[in-house]
Protein backbone atom coordinates (compact mmCIF):
# COMPACT_ATOMS: atom_id res chain seq x y z
CA UNK A 1 0.00 0.00 0.00
CA UNK A 2 1.20 3.52 -0.83
CA UNK A 3 1.69 5.96 1.94
CA UNK A 4 -0.81 8.12 0.83
CA UNK A 5 -3.80 4.56 0.76
CA UNK A 6 -2.37 4.27 4.54
CA UNK A 7 -3.09 7.49 4.82
CA UNK A 8 -6.53 7.23 3.69
CA UNK A 9 -7.20 3.97 5.46
CA UNK A 10 -6.19 6.30 8.83
CA UNK A 11 -8.68 8.83 7.96
CA UNK A 12 -11.61 6.61 7.35
CA UNK A 13 -11.29 4.63 10.27
CA UNK A 14 -10.45 7.37 12.67
CA UNK A 15 -13.96 8.90 11.13
CA UNK A 16 -15.85 5.84 11.30
CA UNK A 17 -15.16 5.70 15.10
CA UNK A 18 -15.87 9.41 15.75
CA UNK A 19 -19.18 9.04 13.76
CA UNK A 20 -20.14 5.66 15.11
CA UNK A 21 -19.30 7.44 19.13
CA UNK A 22 -21.52 10.10 18.03
CA UNK A 23 -24.45 8.24 16.75
CA UNK A 24 -24.11 5.99 19.91
CA UNK A 25 -23.96 9.05 22.12
CA UNK A 26 -26.85 11.16 20.27
CA UNK A 27 -28.63 7.90 20.37
CA UNK A 28 -28.39 6.98 23.96
CA UNK A 29 -28.94 10.53 24.90
CA UNK A 30 -32.24 10.59 22.94
CA UNK A 31 -33.40 7.28 24.86
CA UNK A 32 -32.80 8.99 27.97
CA UNK A 33 -34.70 11.90 27.38
CA UNK A 34 -37.94 9.90 25.94
CA UNK A 35 -37.71 7.69 29.25
CA UNK A 36 -37.39 11.07 30.90
CA UNK A 37 -40.49 12.81 29.19
CA UNK A 38 -42.70 9.28 29.18
CA UNK A 39 -41.79 9.27 33.05
CA UNK A 40 -44.20 12.62 34.13
CA UNK A 41 -47.30 10.64 33.61
CA UNK A 42 -45.62 7.73 34.70
CA UNK A 43 -44.66 9.07 37.69
CA UNK A 44 -47.90 10.93 39.25
CA UNK A 45 -49.52 7.75 38.74
CA UNK A 46 -46.68 5.40 40.01
CA UNK A 47 -45.88 2.11 37.52
CA UNK A 48 -48.03 -0.04 38.87
CA UNK A 49 -51.24 2.32 38.42
CA UNK A 50 -49.65 3.56 34.81
CA UNK A 51 -50.20 -0.36 34.17
CA UNK A 52 -53.70 -0.55 35.15
CA UNK A 53 -54.49 2.41 33.26
CA UNK A 54 -52.77 0.94 29.89
CA UNK A 55 -55.00 -2.56 30.98
CA UNK A 56 -57.88 0.03 30.21
CA UNK A 57 -56.69 1.08 27.17
CA UNK A 58 -55.75 -2.60 26.09
CA UNK A 59 -59.67 -3.54 27.11
CA UNK A 60 -61.23 -0.74 25.10
CA UNK A 61 -58.91 -1.15 21.87
CA UNK A 62 -56.58 -3.76 21.86
CA UNK A 63 -58.84 -7.01 23.43
CA UNK A 64 -61.15 -7.35 20.69
CA UNK A 65 -58.85 -9.31 18.90
CA UNK A 66 -56.20 -10.20 21.04
CA UNK A 67 -57.87 -11.66 23.47
CA UNK A 68 -59.36 -10.30 26.94
CA UNK A 69 -55.93 -11.39 28.88
CA UNK A 70 -53.77 -10.99 25.81
CA UNK A 71 -54.23 -14.37 25.31
CA UNK A 72 -54.47 -14.42 21.68
CA UNK A 73 -57.95 -14.26 19.29
CA UNK A 74 -59.18 -15.48 16.13
CA UNK A 75 -58.17 -12.46 14.21
CA UNK A 76 -54.47 -11.70 15.75
CA UNK A 77 -52.04 -13.44 18.16
CA UNK A 78 -51.02 -13.84 22.00
CA UNK A 79 -49.35 -10.56 23.38
CA UNK A 80 -47.70 -12.84 26.06
CA UNK A 81 -44.00 -13.54 26.36
CA UNK A 82 -43.87 -10.66 24.15
CA UNK A 83 -39.83 -10.74 22.53
CA UNK A 84 -39.44 -7.16 21.43
CA UNK A 85 -38.67 -3.81 23.29
CA UNK A 86 -41.08 -1.35 24.46
CA UNK A 87 -39.78 1.07 21.81
CA UNK A 88 -40.59 -1.75 19.48
CA UNK A 89 -43.95 -2.25 21.13
CA UNK A 90 -45.05 1.33 21.25
CA UNK A 91 -44.06 1.69 17.21
CA UNK A 92 -46.16 -1.52 16.58
CA UNK A 93 -49.37 0.42 18.37
CA UNK A 94 -48.65 3.97 16.72
CA UNK A 95 -48.56 2.81 13.83
CA UNK A 96 -50.18 -0.90 13.46
CA UNK A 97 -49.27 -3.33 10.55
CA UNK A 98 -50.23 -2.57 7.06
CA UNK A 99 -53.37 -4.70 6.45
CA UNK A 100 -53.39 -6.61 9.66
CA UNK A 101 -53.75 -3.98 12.20
CA UNK A 102 -54.41 -0.52 13.11
CA UNK A 103 -52.74 2.69 13.77
CA UNK A 104 -53.36 4.44 17.48
CA UNK A 105 -51.32 7.33 16.61
CA UNK A 106 -54.82 9.19 16.41
CA UNK A 107 -56.65 7.64 19.50
CA UNK A 108 -53.60 7.46 22.01
CA UNK A 109 -50.88 10.05 23.22
CA UNK A 110 -47.35 8.95 23.95
CA UNK A 111 -48.21 9.00 27.27
CA UNK A 112 -51.22 6.30 27.00
CA UNK A 113 -48.79 4.01 24.43
CA UNK A 114 -46.48 4.15 26.97
CA UNK A 115 -49.20 3.02 29.84
CA UNK A 116 -50.57 -0.15 26.97
CA UNK A 117 -46.53 -0.60 27.01
CA UNK A 118 -46.60 -0.91 30.66
CA UNK A 119 -48.95 -3.11 30.86
CA UNK A 120 -48.07 -5.52 28.06
CA UNK A 121 -44.20 -6.30 29.76
CA UNK A 122 -45.92 -6.87 33.31
CA UNK A 123 -47.81 -10.39 30.96
CA UNK A 124 -43.57 -11.39 30.47
CA UNK B 1 -44.31 15.94 15.78
CA UNK B 2 -41.88 14.94 13.35
CA UNK B 3 -42.80 11.73 11.39
CA UNK B 4 -40.31 9.41 12.20
CA UNK B 5 -41.41 6.37 10.36
CA UNK B 6 -41.66 8.37 7.03
CA UNK B 7 -38.52 10.26 7.18
CA UNK B 8 -36.67 6.82 7.70
CA UNK B 9 -38.83 5.59 5.10
CA UNK B 10 -38.20 8.10 2.83
CA UNK B 11 -34.06 8.58 3.52
CA UNK B 12 -33.36 5.08 3.74
CA UNK B 13 -33.08 4.48 0.77
CA UNK B 14 -31.02 6.61 -1.41
CA UNK B 15 -27.67 4.93 0.35
CA UNK B 16 -28.90 1.77 0.19
CA UNK B 17 -29.35 2.63 -3.62
CA UNK B 18 -26.06 4.60 -3.96
CA UNK B 19 -23.78 2.01 -2.35
CA UNK B 20 -24.80 -0.25 -4.44
CA UNK B 21 -24.69 2.03 -7.73
CA UNK B 22 -20.85 2.78 -6.26
CA UNK B 23 -19.87 -0.87 -5.70
CA UNK B 24 -21.46 -1.88 -9.45
CA UNK B 25 -19.59 0.99 -11.50
CA UNK B 26 -16.31 -0.24 -9.54
CA UNK B 27 -16.46 -3.69 -10.36
CA UNK B 28 -17.65 -3.27 -14.31
CA UNK B 29 -14.99 -0.50 -14.66
CA UNK B 30 -12.35 -2.98 -13.18
CA UNK B 31 -13.63 -6.15 -14.54
CA UNK B 32 -14.28 -4.81 -18.19
CA UNK B 33 -11.40 -2.24 -18.21
CA UNK B 34 -11.20 -2.07 -22.20
CA UNK B 35 -14.55 -0.40 -22.10
CA UNK B 36 -14.23 3.20 -23.60
CA UNK B 37 -15.94 5.00 -20.25
CA UNK B 38 -14.63 2.70 -17.72
CA UNK B 39 -12.89 6.15 -16.07
CA UNK B 40 -15.89 6.87 -16.10
CA UNK B 41 -16.94 4.43 -14.32
CA UNK B 42 -14.53 5.18 -11.66
CA UNK B 43 -15.52 8.94 -11.10
CA UNK B 44 -19.06 8.12 -10.91
CA UNK B 45 -17.72 5.58 -8.08
CA UNK B 46 -15.81 8.35 -6.60
CA UNK B 47 -19.10 10.89 -6.39
CA UNK B 48 -21.96 8.19 -5.29
CA UNK B 49 -19.88 6.39 -2.60
CA UNK B 50 -19.18 10.24 -0.53
CA UNK B 51 -22.92 11.10 -1.39
CA UNK B 52 -24.30 7.70 0.12
CA UNK B 53 -22.28 8.25 2.85
CA UNK B 54 -24.00 11.64 3.90
CA UNK B 55 -27.48 9.99 3.12
CA UNK B 56 -26.74 7.44 5.73
CA UNK B 57 -26.46 10.36 8.55
CA UNK B 58 -29.57 11.04 7.29
CA UNK B 59 -31.08 7.39 7.75
CA UNK B 60 -29.30 6.81 10.75
CA UNK B 61 -30.49 10.01 12.72
CA UNK B 62 -34.39 9.61 11.71
CA UNK B 63 -33.82 5.59 12.32
CA UNK B 64 -32.49 7.00 16.06
CA UNK B 65 -35.92 9.12 16.34
CA UNK B 66 -37.69 6.29 15.34
CA UNK B 67 -36.69 3.58 17.12
CA UNK B 68 -37.15 6.79 20.37
CA UNK B 69 -32.77 5.87 20.82
CA UNK B 70 -33.03 2.29 21.14
CA UNK B 71 -30.04 0.89 18.86
CA UNK B 72 -30.29 -2.38 19.16
CA UNK B 73 -33.61 -3.90 20.51
CA UNK B 74 -34.51 -7.97 20.22
CA UNK B 75 -36.07 -10.27 17.25
CA UNK B 76 -35.93 -8.28 13.87
CA UNK B 77 -35.04 -5.38 15.02
CA UNK B 78 -32.00 -6.27 16.52
CA UNK B 79 -30.63 -7.85 13.68
CA UNK B 80 -31.83 -4.64 11.51
CA UNK B 81 -29.39 -3.24 13.75
CA UNK B 82 -26.51 -6.17 13.54
CA UNK B 83 -26.38 -5.29 9.51
CA UNK B 84 -27.16 -1.29 9.60
CA UNK B 85 -24.19 -0.20 12.64
CA UNK B 86 -21.05 -2.49 10.60
CA UNK B 87 -22.31 -1.29 7.41
CA UNK B 88 -22.74 2.49 8.73
CA UNK B 89 -18.80 2.41 10.03
CA UNK B 90 -17.29 0.75 6.87
CA UNK B 91 -19.47 3.15 4.51
CA UNK B 92 -18.19 6.16 5.96
CA UNK B 93 -14.52 4.60 6.49
CA UNK B 94 -14.53 3.45 2.81
CA UNK B 95 -16.12 6.74 1.69
CA UNK B 96 -13.50 9.01 3.83
CA UNK B 97 -10.57 6.72 2.09
CA UNK B 98 -11.69 6.84 -1.08
CA UNK B 99 -12.03 10.59 -1.18
CA UNK B 100 -8.47 10.55 0.20
CA UNK B 101 -7.01 8.14 -2.48
CA UNK B 102 -9.09 8.94 -5.07
CA UNK B 103 -8.13 7.43 -8.40
CA UNK B 104 -4.60 6.64 -6.97
CA UNK B 105 -5.26 3.32 -5.70
CA UNK B 106 -2.23 0.62 -5.68
CA UNK B 107 -3.14 -3.23 -6.74
CA UNK B 108 -3.22 -4.31 -3.08
CA UNK B 109 -5.40 -1.49 -2.26
CA UNK B 110 -7.79 -1.21 -4.85
CA UNK B 111 -8.23 -4.94 -4.23
CA UNK B 112 -8.79 -4.42 -0.04
CA UNK B 113 -11.23 -1.53 -1.45
CA UNK B 114 -13.28 -3.81 -3.47
CA UNK B 115 -13.76 -6.71 -1.28
CA UNK B 116 -14.62 -4.22 1.49
CA UNK B 117 -16.98 -2.70 -0.68
CA UNK B 118 -18.47 -5.87 -1.09
CA UNK B 119 -18.61 -6.66 1.58
CA UNK B 120 -20.36 -3.05 3.14
CA UNK B 121 -23.26 -4.36 0.22
CA UNK B 122 -23.75 -7.35 1.41
CA UNK B 123 -24.23 -5.90 5.14
CA UNK B 124 -26.57 -3.13 4.02
CA UNK B 125 -28.63 -5.41 2.00
CA UNK B 126 -28.92 -7.38 5.00
CA UNK B 127 -29.87 -4.28 7.01
CA UNK B 128 -32.46 -3.45 4.04
CA UNK B 129 -33.84 -6.99 4.29
CA UNK B 130 -34.19 -6.83 8.26
CA UNK B 131 -35.64 -3.22 8.01
CA UNK B 132 -38.05 -4.70 5.29
CA UNK B 133 -39.08 -7.93 7.55
CA UNK B 134 -40.28 -5.09 10.25
CA UNK B 135 -42.14 -3.16 8.34
CA UNK B 136 -43.96 -6.61 7.13
CA UNK B 137 -44.07 -8.46 10.63
CA UNK B 138 -44.79 -6.09 13.33
CA UNK B 139 -42.15 -2.89 13.19
CA UNK B 140 -45.03 -0.76 12.39
CA UNK B 141 -46.31 0.54 8.74
CA UNK B 142 -47.15 4.39 8.42
CA UNK B 143 -50.79 3.24 7.59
Amino acid sequence: MTPREIKGVMAGVVTSAVILVATFTAGGIHRNRYETEAQPGTKSLGPENVAVKGRSYFSQSCAQCHGRDAHGGEYAPSLLKLQISGAHMALVIRSGIKGEMPSFAKKYNEQDVAAIVAYLKTLH
Amino acid sequence: MIPWDKLHGAMTHFPIALLLFSTACDFVSVMLKKLPFARELRSVSLYALPVAALASLGAVISGIGLAKGDLWGRGDFAWHHRFVWPAFGLLMALAVWRLVVREAMSRFGLCLYLILMLLASGLVAAAGYFGGELLLSGGGVPS
